[in-house]
């Protein structure tokens, strides 16, 4: 039903060509002239807000530029630095590939299932979806500062659960090296994996109900239904979120900001973070356009992968 | 059948039900324990964290509007939004319009431009466009954060406004031409009422993401009398920290009209966001 | 529906659009073209900070109006601004900016001064006898090249606060030298107290405190000034013992109780901590000199008392760490100068000073203060200030590391720490990277000037 463009209509009539005296003219003015105009004026803010800035992070980032005067040019030594020299470029780049497989397979599981598990109630089903959906919505300075009381060992859950009789479990989560970083993927989880449950409860919508009949009366159990009609059913939805969630993954900067300014002693320090501290901290802009270079690099090399599998007729 | 087939699914909810409700409980839980707090007499607080509130300190509004600064904080947040939304909305539309419509010539690479300007870090570009706009005096300007916002949002309004349009008949439009009327009239008279829904959702996702928005506010806003209502709140935790309930309080209004919206809108607001996940 | 619609919406982005453009962007050029017969307008700003604009609002009252009421012609117009450094430092940078331009240090003034952002002010001290007004010291933190840019404000140090009713209650004398207080502290953790209620939960630079704290007391003055001139390495012994016994306090829990409590505490915690007698001390500035009583007493919640002792440190002297809250300057764009200088003479005299430390709670500038002009102020904020001050004028300082050091071994300071505290590493590697990105900064002459010191050998 939806045509797509004018390719097979006939060419506008003769009112056109009257309205300026040169026929040809005219026509290349319509085709050419009219649909840039409208177009251009969003494509110029683009442009000079993000193209025009990136092309000359490019330049930045062969400098020694501190964001104050010129820069001298020092040709690849910030990629050097990077790449060999700096521990805390290489402690956040793992951290980022932590996080990367941290996200790449919590939420998703979470959220399937839970999208499974909403799929087939029908009463109320629209209240849970909304209900689920709202952590998604709140602003993170919010979503933060709640799970950092909630995080406190002396006004927090582990608090009340201490008090409760369970021990253990009231400790600074935040600050300790070896779980900072994963309270603060838990709370970005929590904030997440709803959107991603209403994702997938939508995909859900369009599989046909005749194959869950058909393999209730085979006999399926429900996790032979999930896993052999479900996840297959909504299999492109999946594979895009998960291409989503990995390019996110190395662009990940306001919770970890919020939390922990990527302490303690860079446990919890991402590649986003060590981009704002060394431009507006540290005073080296163009090491920290480096740094975002870097960051591009991968999440170009995330697209390309899967367009290279899907090229490759991967089957997902 | 059909019969053996719904008892079949009755008897298998009830674990459906239960586990859903958990997942809700965790979900709502933290903004209902806020909302408890934000009640609260701060003393209280220490003494019950995350309980039901015994009195209910209503003050406690009134106090955080005026610490917080919210008048001045929610009208700059507002400017945001409408200057983004309209911009967005216009200037998009026009873009979206003229994919859809007017077979733009070397459209196919402008959407690629788009879709790969789209996946650029905004750490990439942050650096030398917060130097440049700091040349163009266009930091600490409202102004200023409206222009990088409806770049930074534009591809996702649109790619969906482009494929909404592509799906409207164009009968209405032929039938215009043939009157006489310019592409500009076209667009205005006739695309533009038709195409509300598609503007009503696209309007909402990017308005909810300049009012939640945070990197960029608080690299190009820092001066207080600009400070949005999601910076404000970042600045001045340590303001509050003596009064836990006064922060909840603070929350409680910033959330409040985003909740409002949403669930007035939540189908559009999820039909939107979600969107972009579904193509692939 | 049919042309009413698009007119509406373009009506609206237009609207906004102006509206966003009109809301009020960076503070206008500074005021006062008018001519010489025409009153003359100087602009300040004046910080907001996290106690709220009271203070502000005190400086202008007891300070600001009376100059405005006493020069005719002249009127000091200010605007309240948190977040100001950033503010100014956009401000200025774009040509603009008020008159009376203010950094938190003097190392913020050498990036302005070299950008020529500023004002030379030496023929100004010359003339209008700030050498007098001054300590000797002074006007040489201000000197870029040679030429003086700015003169110091809101002298402050560290000092170490302590709950008096519980160490009286346990017989705790209060330590008088550095190995009095680790045994101290012992005592304190033994008895189920904590020794230090110390955060950086909420200021992540708060461990830079500690740690010029431990370098001024335990490695002594006189090594600092010789490692900040460039006439001793970072990584010599004493400060590798230095660093080592922080991180033994750290790593015993001292501050706080625990390491992670340390990261995700509030200043408010441990405040709160110290009025209710949960903690014993704290080392921390004068800054907090004001609001510390909101924390002891009834209205509180506890009976309690607090008072001061300098930081001790190794030798047993009283050693005070200088530091400079802020700094003022003359914008090089300012139409009238004169008047401007004019102003910060009035500002920077003893009685302005002695009216904003009384009045306000403003920490003073390096001037000389009397007893009588001190007469009024809480005597524990007498005590810290008149020792302050002295010491100031004998020469006899340490150096905090906010004012002294260059911008980024800062930084470094700050930053790094926590990897020693985390056990990634040593001190001794700690110190090697401060030594290597100093010695960086000392080359490239970026260090903020270090007032000449008379070093016992």
């Amino acid at each position: 039903m939806a045509t797509s463009d004018q390719a097979v209509r006939p060419s506008p009539p003769a009112p056109v060509s009257r309205q300026d005296g040169r026929s040809p003219w005219g026509r290349r003015y319509r085709k050419y002239l009219v649909p840039w105009l409208f177009a251009l004026p969003i494509l110029l803010i683009n442009v000079v807000v993000v193209i025009g800035p990136s092309l000359s992070a490019i330049y930045y980032s062969l400098t020694d530029w501190s964001g104050i005067g010129a820069g001298e040019f020092i040709g690849l030594e910030n990629y050097r630095r990077i790449l060999f020299q700096d521990m805390n470029y290489r402690r956040a780049f793992l951290n980022n590939i932590a996080w990367l497989s941290f996200f790449l397979t919590v939420p998703f599981a979470v959220s399937l299932f839970a999208a499974s598990m909403l799929a087939r109630i029908r009463r109320g089903s629209m209240f849970f979806r909304t209900a689920l959906f709202i952590p998604y919505v709140l602003p993170a300075v919010i979503t933060a500062s709640i799970w950092r009381n909630l995080l406190s060992p002396t006004l927090g859950i582990g608090a009340l659960l201490s008090d409760w009789g369970i021990p253990g479990l009231d400790v600074a989560w935040l600050g300790r090296p070896q779980t900072a970083l994963l309270s603060i993927a838990f709370v970005d989880n929590w904030h997440f994996w709803g959107f991603l449950m209403v994702l997938f409860l939508s995909a859900m919508q369009g599989i046909p109900p005749e194959l869950y009949e058909a393999a209730r009366i085979d006999g399926a159990s429900r996790w032979q239904e999930f896993r052999h009609i479900t996840v297959p059913g909504i299999r492109p939805t999946i594979v895009f979120m998960l291409l989503m969630v990995a390019i996110w993954s190395f662009l990940v900067f306001d919770y970890v900001w919020i939390l922990t300014q990527g302490g303690p002693a860079g446990s919890s320090e991402v590649l986003g973070t060590l981009v704002y501290k060394e431009a507006f901290m540290r005073f080296e802009a163009g090491y920290a356009s480096a740094i975002g270079l870097t960051m591009s690099f991968l999440a170009g090399l995330i697209i390309s992968l899967f367009l290279y599998l899907r090229r490759r007729g991967w089957e997902i | 059948m059909k019969r053996f087939f719904r008892r079949g699914r009755d008897i298998s909810l009830a674990p459906n039900y239960i586990l859903i409700v958990i997942l809700v409980l965790f979900a709502l839980g933290p903004v209902v324990i806020v909302g408890f707090n934000s009640v609260k007499d701060a003393a209280s607080i220490g003494r019950n964290p995350l309980g039901p509130p015994t009195e209910f300190k209503w003050q406690n509004f009134p106090q955080a509007w005026e610490i917080g600064n919210f008048s001045t904080t929610t009208r700059n947040s507002l400017i945001l939004v409408v200057g983004t939304v309209t911009s967005v909305l216009a200037l998009g539309g026009m873009a979206a319009y003229a994919l859809a419509r007017l077979k733009l010539p070397g459209g196919g690479l402008l959407m690629l431009y788009l879709l790969v300007g789209s996946s650029l870090p905004v750490q990439l570009f942050l650096v030398p466009l917060f130097f440049l706009w700091r040349n163009l005096g266009l930091v600490n300007n409202l102004f200023g954060l409206i222009i990088i916002y409806v770049a930074v949002h534009s591809p996702f309004a649109i790619f969906l406004l482009r494929s909404y349009l592509v799906g409207i008949p164009p009968d209405f439009e032929d039938a215009a031409r043939v009157d006489g009327a310019n592409e500009w009239q076209v667009f205005t008279v006739i695309i533009l009422p038709l195409s509300w829904p598609a503007f009503l959702t696209v309007g909402l996702v990017v308005g909810l993401g300049v009012w939640n928005e945070f990197l960029l506010a608080t690299v190009f806003l820092t001066e207080q009398h600009l400070f949005t209502v999601v910076t404000s709140y970042y600045n001045f935790t340590s303001r509050f920290s003596r009064d836990w309930s006064l922060t909840s309080a603070a929350a409680v209004m910033m959330i409040a009209p985003i909740l409002v919206l949403f669930l007035t809108l939540q189908r559009r607001f999820i039909a939107g966001l979600t969107q972009g996940g579904l193509k692939g | 529906m049919k042309t009413a619609v698009p007119r509406t919406i373009f009506v609206f982005v237009i609207l906004s659009l102006v509206l966003a453009a009109c809301a009020p962007a960076t503070a206008p050029a500074p005021a006062g073209e008018a001519g010489a017969a025409a009153p003359i307008k100087l602009t300040h700003w004046i910080g907001v900070g996290t106690g709220g604009s009271q203070q502000a609002e005190c400086v202008i009252a007891n300070v600001i109006e009376p100059y405005n009421e006493m020069t005719e012609g002249v009127t000091v117009e200010t605007v309240l601004q948190s977040n100001v450094w950033e503010a100014m430092r956009t401000a200025v940078a774009g040509g603009g900016g008020p008159d009376i331009v203010t950094t938190p240090g003097p190392s913020f003034v050498y990036e302005m001064a070299k950008s020529g952002q500023l004002l030379p002010l030496s023929d100004y001290a010359d003339q209008l006898g700030w050498a007098d007004t001054f300590a000797p010291w002074a006007l040489s933190l201000g000197l870029v090249d040679g030429e003086l840019y700015s003169v110091p404000h809101e002298l402050e140090t560290l000092i170490l606060y302590y709950n008096k009713t519980v160490f009286e209650e346990n017989g705790w004398p209060p330590p008088a030298t550095f190995d009095e207080m680790v045994a101290l502290s012992e005592q304190i953790a033994d008895a189920g107290i904590i020794p230090f209620a110390h955060t950086n939960g909420e200021w992540r630079a708060a461990n830079e405190w500690f740690v010029g704290e431990f370098l001024n007391h335990v490695a002594g003055p006189d090594n600092v000034y010789l490692a900040l001139i460039g006439q001793k390495p970072w990584t010599d012994p004493e400060f590798v013992e230095a660093i080592d016994h922080l991180t033994d306090m750290q790593l015993k829990g001292w501050f706080m109780g625990g390491l992670d409590r340390y990261y995700t505490g509030t200043d408010d915690e441990r405040r709160v901590m110290l009025g209710d007698g949960v903690a014993a001390m704290t080392i921390e500035g004068t800054w907090a000199l004001d609001n510390m009583s909101n924390y002891f007493g009834e209205a509180a919640g506890n009976a309690n008392e607090w008072d001061i002792i300098p930081v001790p440190s190794v030798t047993g002297e009283d050693i005070y760490d200088l530091g400079i809250g802020s700094t003022y300057s003359i914008n090089a764009a300012s139409p009238n100068p004169d008047a401007a200088a004019d102003f910060l003479t009035y500002y920077f005299s003893p009685e302005s000073q002695a009216t904003l430390l009384v009045e306000c709670g403003v920490a003073p500038a390096p001037v000389t203060l009397t007893e009588e002009q001190l007469t009024g102020l809480d005597p524990r904020f007498a005590k810290a200030f008149a020792g302050l001050t002295q010491a100031s004028d004998e020469g006899n300082y340490g150096y905090t590391t906010w004012t002294f050091w260059p911008p980024k071994s800062d930084v470094y300071i700050y930053e790094e720490i926590e990897k020693v505290w985390a056990g990634q590493i040593t001190s001794e590697q700690y110190l090697q990277g401060l030594q290597d990105l100093f010695q960086q900064e000392l080359e490239a002459g970026d260090i903020p000037p270090i007032p000449e010191r008379e070093v016992s050998s």
